[in-house]
């Protein structure tokens, strides 16, 4: 075993392209999948564009940090902005708003997983394979970890290509898509725009990249370009739904992007969907470890260890809570099934308030310095 | 650090270290079947029919089961057969016309729920006994279902209007679907032969009725492929080939009158009676005498729907605009029931040349 082990080295910077691969696979997570399911009427692909335009503007705020000194420095910038109790305090709220996303995700996959691909076997496998998986990729380091997302995007993003025929006939019928106006029950809708807004969740956790992103005049058009990607995916995916079930069929299927793929049929290899969840994997893996690293950091600030240096056994213990906190919750109250179980609401809503809340906190504060230092 | 490699070890044992592969799917050992044939079998069970094995290049023999529930006979199967029987290559659910009246969606939403089976299946009524055929041409051709399930993709893939043919996610997606209810394609089978017979009709998930083969080839033109490779008349003497339909429906504003306007394009494939059909008049005169047998025909699978009260012919997903909200499914239905039909036929027929 080697002596070293630097997790969060810095030796260069990565450019937009990062930030538009990072962006884009984050917004793509699980939520996704089950989106059609909870918007169901077709005039919900104006809402869908609706939110995306919100979220544009929320990345905007967002990027007024992310191109300010404060971003570049990393934590320091953070203490520089709050005060050091104030940082440990977020990050020990960061570290359970970090713990939730990657729980929830990680499950909501293995989930997808156990149901189409491997049935019969054991769920916590799954997770281990996922989570061990993750961690190698972890302890790479952060850098390595950043550079895999490109790998992920470039190697899923040919996906949307997938669900063309999704829109031609015999399989569109194109009065589902009829009507395209709002009824009654306008109301009820508002579930899938929050949906839809939780699912856009994610960028907001670039803020803990500082050191490693940049130039500063890159990051606000990465990241708008990621998003504006990402809507278009939705937009394409919720509408092949429509086109291939109908509204009133869409609402009844838990899965209806994975149960969609099944229908495709090619000459090589009948099943598809096996594919496309595992290559899914990438960036789930990707996820699961940059996540597990930005977990990592936050427990060593909210401890207090910043100046120490990382160790192996730290942040595998880390690791494993996290793995057993994950047995725990797949164990004793994930339920499968049609409706979306506690964790699942839970980590809608959080993911809805982190997106809202840290692009704002961040921009007052900021404003809020200014003014003091003036 | 080696105690952490420790933790993680007993970690695993306490998750259950049992191996995670359950599934064994060498080739050699399984038996991927094609087909299930359902019936009504002796006090009120299931009977399941399927020809095994499927695979590797052996003696066939039919396998009968009597079950309560459908996956329990996947279980008796494999207690009786001596390879494991498997569903992933199910392709074809051959259900019985009396089971059929009986229930349907449940064992239909059965094969649904499984990962396995893809959406493709493609679904078949039978009027007679599927087994005695299987029984009895299963000697004689030795690849029966792989041929089976080959004549259904055929027709599936161009729609070329011979028959009606729709899978498991076709069906599903009409019952769903409030203006449009689902069809099946209805096969005769005894001892030598396995016949087309027309279109199953159902209201959502009822089976309440079909169509013949006469009135099928009028339901290929206005509702399912909208071409026809052949359209014989007999007592017109004449036989249409390559018919392409066009249809425009049109219901009027108070759901009073449904106006079907059919384009029909197509070439005179064969002629017996004593017309000369090369001179002009003779030929128009030809051509309004198929019009109106085609009316007549049209009217009638019409009237039909409406007598049964069911959708097969989508006629309300005609209704339907961008900016209106459709009225619901009974709504539309019991004005659909008292509509008035009109029925007018165009009929363009290339010239006879050679």
């Amino acid at each position: 075993m080697s002596s070293r082990f630097h997790l969060f080295d810095r030796t260069a910077v990565m450019g937009s392209g990062y930030i538009l691969a990072m962006v884009n696979r984050m917004q793509m997570l699980y939520y996704v999948l089950i989106l059609p399911k909870h918007l169901v009427h077709p005039y919900m692909m104006a809402g869908i564009l609706g939110v995306g335009f919100l979220s544009q503007i929320n990345l905007s705020i967002l990027s007024k940090y992310l191109t300010s000194n404060y971003f570049v420095l990393g934590y320091h910038g953070f203490v520089q902005l709050f005060s050091e109790k104030m940082v440990r305090f977020f990050a020990f709220l960061g570290i359970f708003f970090i713990l939730m996303k990657v729980i929830v995700t990680t499950l909501g996959y293995v989930e997808i997983v156990h149901q189409f691909m491997f049935p019969s076997m054991k769920t916590n496998w799954l997770i281990f394979v996922l989570i061990a998986s993750g961690f190698y990729i972890a302890s790479q380091g952060m850098e390595k970890t950043i550079r895999l997302s490109i790998i992920g995007f470039l190697a899923t993003i040919w996906v949307i290509l997938v669900y063309i025929p999704y829109f031609m006939p015999p399989i569109a019928k194109t009065h589902h898509l009829y009507p395209l106006v709002p009824g009654e029950g306008l109301l009820h809708s508002w579930y899938g725009l929050l949906m839809v807004w939780s699912a856009l969740s994610g960028p907001e956790y670039l803020v803990c990249l500082g050191p490693w992103i940049g130039p500063k005049e890159k990051i606000l058009r990465g990241m708008s370009i990621g998003n504006a990607l990402s809507v278009f995916e939705y937009l394409v995916l919720f509408a092949a739904c429509i086109l291939y079930y109908g509204s009133p069929y869409l609402e009844k299927i838990s899965f209806p992007v994975v149960n969609m793929i099944r229908y495709l049929q090619s000459p090589v290899f009948e099943r598809v969907d096996i594919i496309l969840i595992s290559l899914n994997m990438i960036y789930f893996l990707y996820f699961i470890a940059l996540f597990l690293l930005c977990l990592y950091g936050a427990i060593r600030i909210a401890a207090g260890r910043i100046n120490i240096n990382t160790n192996r056994k730290g942040f595998l213990v880390c690791v494993i809570a996290v793995f057993i906190g994950m047995l725990v919750i797949n164990g004793w109250y994930w339920r499968e099934g049609q409706e979306l179980n506690v964790w699942m609401t839970l980590q809608l809503w959080l993911g809805a308030i982190t997106y809202l809340l840290v692009p704002s906190v961040l921009a007052i504060a900021m404003k809020w310095k200014r003014g003091q230092s003036r | 650090m080696k105690t952490i490699l420790y933790t993680l070890c007993f970690l695993l044992v306490f998750s259950g270290c049992s191996s995670p592969f359950v599934e064994d799917n060498t080739v050699e050992e399984i038996a991927p079947v094609t087909f299930w044939s359902l019936n009504q079998g002796k006090g009120g069970k299931l009977e399941i029919t399927t020809l095994v094995p499927p695979v590797t290049n052996e003696k066939k023999q039919v396998l009968t089961l009597n079950v309560d529930l459908l996956k329990q006979g996947k279980k008796e199967f494999n207690l009786k057969f001596y390879r494991e029987l498997k569903l992933g290559q199910l392709r074809m659910l051959i259900i019985n016309e009396k089971l059929a009246k009986k229930e349907i969606i449940s064992l239909i939403d059965t094969i649904l729920s499984d990962p396995d089976v893809s959406p493709r299946l493609f679904l078949v009524l039978v009027r007679g006994s599927f087994e005695d055929f299987l029984e009895n041409e299963g000697k004689v051709q030795k690849n029966l279902d792989y041929y089976l399930y080959r004549m259904f993709r055929h027709y599936e893939r161009r729609n070329q209007g011979e028959m009606s043919i729709v899978n498991l996610h076709e069906f599903m997606e009409k019952v769903y679907s409030p203006y449009s209810d689902p069809v099946l394609p209805i096969f005769k089978a005894d001892k030598d032969n396995f016949t087309y017979e027309g279109t199953a009709l159902f209201n959502e998930n009822k089976y309440v009725g079909s169509i013949n083969k006469r009135e099928d080839q009028m339901f290929q033109l206005i509702a399912n492929d909208h071409y026809l490779k052949n359209l014989p008349i007999p007592h017109l003497k004449v036989s249409l080939g390559q018919v392409r339909s066009k249809v425009h429906m049109q219901v009027d504003d108070h759901f009073k009158t449904l106006n079907i306007h059919v384009l029909i394009k197509g070439r005179i494939d064969e002629y017996r009676g004593h017309r000369n059909i090369l001179s002009r008049s003779e030929m128009n005169k030809m051509t309004d005498d198929i019009q109106s047998y085609l009316q007549r025909e049209t009217v009638g699978l019409v009237k039909e729907t409406q007598r049964l009260k069911i959708e097969p012919l989508e006629v309300g997903a005609h209704t339907y605009s961008p900016l209106t909200h459709p009225v619901t499914r009974k709504v539309w239905l019991d004005h659909y029931e008292k509509m008035k039909v009109h029925v007018k036929y165009s009929v363009k027929i290339e010239p006879l040349s050679l």
